[in-house]
């Protein structure tokens, strides 16, 4: 039977909105979806007129729908703003390369500028690279990390006043979930603003934070928006997974909760006893940080000096390895000043002789193990590479369940072709549920590092 | 191996690595109880106090702890005068016996009171031991008003209940503390619920050691430094029998946050403490009752913090235009600005709220069904 719209419009609605169970029909969903979002900006200010701002774009869905809802509202409602595309190149195959081709459409679809920085520029390693290091775990914490760093540097790049993220409501309610987990107060206290920022640095806004991942999808679909959803390869270990999973389960019990999460991390405060990291600049590469050399660094100088778990866990354990690497380091030195101090010395005896050629034979075995794990880690990249491939299907099985469970088709074929086999749909949505509903977000995705890390080089 | 304390061997294994024998163990799980109660400094040499039992672990090892609390003939001694309470609903009378039985055994007195009490106006102090008969109208009304609700709401309104009820009949037995039994688990468990129901800034009184929304009464937890795992052990050593009864409704947000802590536990050691050590960090510098108005229903503080656009002015956002007003379309086509002053909100996502509920009571009042609720609270609530 054909559910009426709620806005009184006479037509048939379409879908059921999670938020407020009310159901509407296409065109009233388009209004309430975009004079939401335009609520957000105006009443929290997000924007200044004549502000540059630039979208942080993974061609994945939300950013998909940020950029074509800005660029809507921006005429509809003259903000007067000049938007632009930042995106940001990881290296991770089978992923990100295809992901950009999507930005690329939006790019042309949209009419709208377009930068893309990768982190082999900036930092020289890519993720695959850097997975072939540390691992299938842990890796989020540098792709969040530099992710972080490089939107930040590309927006200094633009010129732009501020940075807007595809961040949903999902998705801050899930970061208020894990970071209880992670008793990370700090992280508790700030990650519900609609606006972070502070002195020196890009502020970044999130006008999509009221608005429910569902109808992000719903939205796109009707609108027929192009987005790329695979999630990503590399994603599936992140501690984050924990509480998604939680936030799904919750949001199938009462959809409502979503926002009353969102409610309570606003509404609570943080005594005023508990001391919370400052927010400084890093004294190394001079951008944000909250100690005195940033996250980013840290991982980055663990990377390049081979110790790629330096900045994972407690700070007490990455000082022990600096330690172990310096004093590794000082016994490289003294051994080379042996082998100097014997090719310069000409009158030395024999078993000296003998003592300086064993370090030296040392120090070789030393290089040539270097090389061998070198190549050990090229082979390794060159593995996961191949095993990294992708899964279309999957999003589309998502979509089809949205549809089901908050599509409510007036008069289409599909539905009746959905009751026909209404057994075997069920048991597949059913599968569906089990695995944690996965979207791509434009940064923090995954868990940032956790503990603060304070170390000097 | 060996107690970590002493060199007895070891008879009790906590968090998979720490050994302790029987008699370090009972120490240590003593002064957890003492310290929590010492270091904050909320009761005063014999203050009456009324203890609440559910006839669960905690509750169980809390009346064994104030037992022997008082019974010391030393310095130590607990200086407070006890009395005992126990909230039953009929589906266990069993329950109600087995826990007037556990009392005479320590030679207490313990009141009986049913749930459905919370629909009249004035309570009225039963005859200690014994199950009161509670007329059927009663009963029947209070179940009706729970059954009106979802799941999740029940489960929430079912602590919001009894906590009035404790803090009712703590007034009557001029009681100003009272202590309840919530361990670790239940308050990681609480935290997380709270989260999930808006109660993010009612954290300090529901997951804190105090609750001090009572301008009179003020509710402890004594026992929340002490975890499940240690209970159990309490318990076996002392030969205790708890009855495990949950208040958590199937189907409920409680219910899969529950589920979800105890396995992550499992993986994650550190999950449960965490949590805890995040709640604490959580509220106002100091605990005070302060005159403001309040919530009918949870006796929360309605003054909260000033924020220009929150999720409730969101979702009132959405309800509003959801609902198609042509009127607020050719607005906002006029001005852009439109909706920055508009105060004419929908406001059927979160009736009475700030004027007479919290955020979270409103919600659950906009799910049931609202002639249930006791006449008395229906009439402070409609002016």
């Amino acid at each position: 039977m054909p559910v009426p719209c709620r806005g009184g419009c006479g037509n048939n609605a379409v879908l059921k909105r999670p938020k407020t169970g009310d159901a509407l029909c296409k065109d009233c969903f388009f209004w309430a979806f975009e004079t939401e979002i335009h609520y957000t900006i105006t009443k929290a200010e997000l924007f200044n007129k004549g502000d540059s701002v630039a979208i942080g774009a993974s061609g994945g869905k939300d950013s998909t729908v940020l950029a074509y809802v800005l660029k809507t509202l921006n005429q509809r409602f003259n903000y007067g703003l000049n938007l632009m595309l930042l995106s940001i190149d990881e290296g991770i195959t089978g992923y990100r390369d295809d992901s950009l081709e999507t930005v690329k459409q939006n790019r042309d679809d949209y009419e709208m500028p377009l930068k893309i920085l990768s982190y082999k520029d900036l930092y020289g390693w890519t993720m695959d690279e850097i997975v072939a290091q540390i691992g299938r775990k842990n890796n989020c914490t540098f792709c969040g990390v530099f992710r972080r760093q490089a939107l930040d540097r590309g927006a200094a790049m633009l010129g732009v006043k501020c940075i807007a993220t595809g961040h949903n409501a999902d998705d801050i309610a899930e970061t208020v979930l894990m970071n209880v987990l992670r008793g990370d107060i700090a992280r508790l206290k700030r990650c519900t603003a609609v606006a972070t920022g502070s002195e020196g640095s890009i502020p970044r806004v999130k006008p999509l934070k009221y608005t429910y991942e569902k109808e992000i999808v719903m939205y796109a679909h009707y609108k027929k928006l192009v987005y790329f959803s695979t999630e990503c390869v590399f994603a599936p270990n992140a501690y984050r997974g924990h509480a998604r999973a939680l936030l799904k389960d919750l949001e199938k019990i009462r959809p409502a909760c979503i926002m009353d999460i969102i409610y309570s991390g606003e509404t609570m405060s943080v005594k005023e006893q508990v001391s919370l990291p400052m927010q400084r600049i890093c004294s190394r590469c001079k951008f944000v940080s909250s100690q005195e050399v940033c996250k980013a660094c840290v991982l980055l100088e663990g990377l390049n000096k081979g110790l790629p778990k330096l900045g994972i866990g407690k700070s007490s354990k990455a000082k022990r390895m600096l330690e172990e690497y310096h004093a590794k380091q000082a016994q490289n030195e003294t051994v080379l000043e042996d082998v100097v101090h014997y090719l310069n010395d000409t009158s030395i005896s024999d078993d000296k002789g003998n003592k300086n050629c064993r370090s030296k034979k040392d120090s070789n075995k030393e290089n040539t193990s270097n090389g061998e794990t070198c190549s050990k880690n090229n082979c390794c990249g060159g593995g996961c590479r191949s095993k990294t491939n992708v899964d279309v299907a999957t999003s589309n099985k998502k979509l089809d369940m949205l549809l089901e469970q908050y599509g409510l088709d007036d008069n289409s074929d599909e539905k009746n072709a959905t009751k026909e086999n209404g057994v075997t749909d069920t048991a597949s949505d059913h599968s569906e549920d089990e695995t944690p509903f996965n979207g791509q977000e434009e940064d923090d995705t995954c868990s940032a590092a956790c503990g603060g890390i304070s170390i000097g080089f | 191996m060996k107690c970590k304390k002493c060199d007895s061997p070891k008879t009790v294994i906590l968090r998979k690595k720490d050994y302790y024998c029987d008699d370090c163990f009972m120490v240590s799980t003593n002064h957890k109880f003492r310290a929590c109660i010492g270091k904050n400094k909320v009761l005063s040499p014999h203050e009456n106090v009324l203890i609440g039992l559910s006839g669960g672990l905690g509750s169980t090892v809390l009346l064994d702890l104030v037992h022997h609390g008082i019974s010391l003939e030393n310095t130590k001694k607990l200086r407070i005068k006890p009395f005992f309470i126990h909230l039953f609903d009929d589906n266990y009378k069993g329950l109600a016996e087995s826990i007037i039985a556990q009392c005479q055994k320590y030679n207490f007195d313990v009141y009986v009171v049913h749930l459905a009490a919370y629909m009249s106006p004035n309570c009225q102090l039963p005859e200690p031991n014994c199950i009161p008969d509670v007329e059927e109208n009663e009963t029947r009304a209070f179940h009706d008003m729970l059954n009106s609700m979802p799941p999740s709401a029940a489960t929430d309104f079912l602590l919001k209940i009894k906590r009035s009820l404790l803090v009712q009949y703590a007034k009557l037995l001029k009681c100003n503390v009272v202590f309840t039994a919530q361990t670790t688990n239940t308050l990681a468990i609480n935290f997380l619920s709270n989260l999930a129901v808006g109660r993010g800034s009612q954290l300090q009184n529901d997951i804190g050691f105090c609750d001090a929304r009572d301008e009179y009464v003020k509710i402890i937890k004594p026992i929340k430094d002490i975890s499940i795992e240690e209970l159990k052990y309490y318990v076996d050593i002392r030969q205790l029998a708890p009855v495990y009864v949950s208040d958590i409704k199937n189907g409920s947000m409680q219910s899969v946050i529950s589920a979800f802590v105890s396995d992550l536990q499992e993986n994650f050691q550190a999950t449960i403490s965490t949590v805890c050590k995040t709640a604490d960090k959580i509220g106002e510098p100091n605990n005070e009752y302060v005159a403001h108005e309040r919530c009918n229903i949870c006796e929360s503080d309605l003054q909260t913090k000033d924020l220009k656009l929150s999720a409730l002015e969101a979702t009132n956002l959405s309800r509003t235009v959801s609902f198609g007003n042509t009127e607020l379309k050719q607005n906002l086509e006029k001005n852009a600005d439109f909706l920055n002053n508009f105060d004419d909100f929908n406001s059927s996502m979160f009736p009475l709220i700030n004027k007479y509920l919290c955020y979270s009571c409103s919600r659950n009042y906009s799910e049931m069904n609202q002639s249930k609720l006791p006449l008395h609270i229906r009439n402070k609530i409609n002016d």
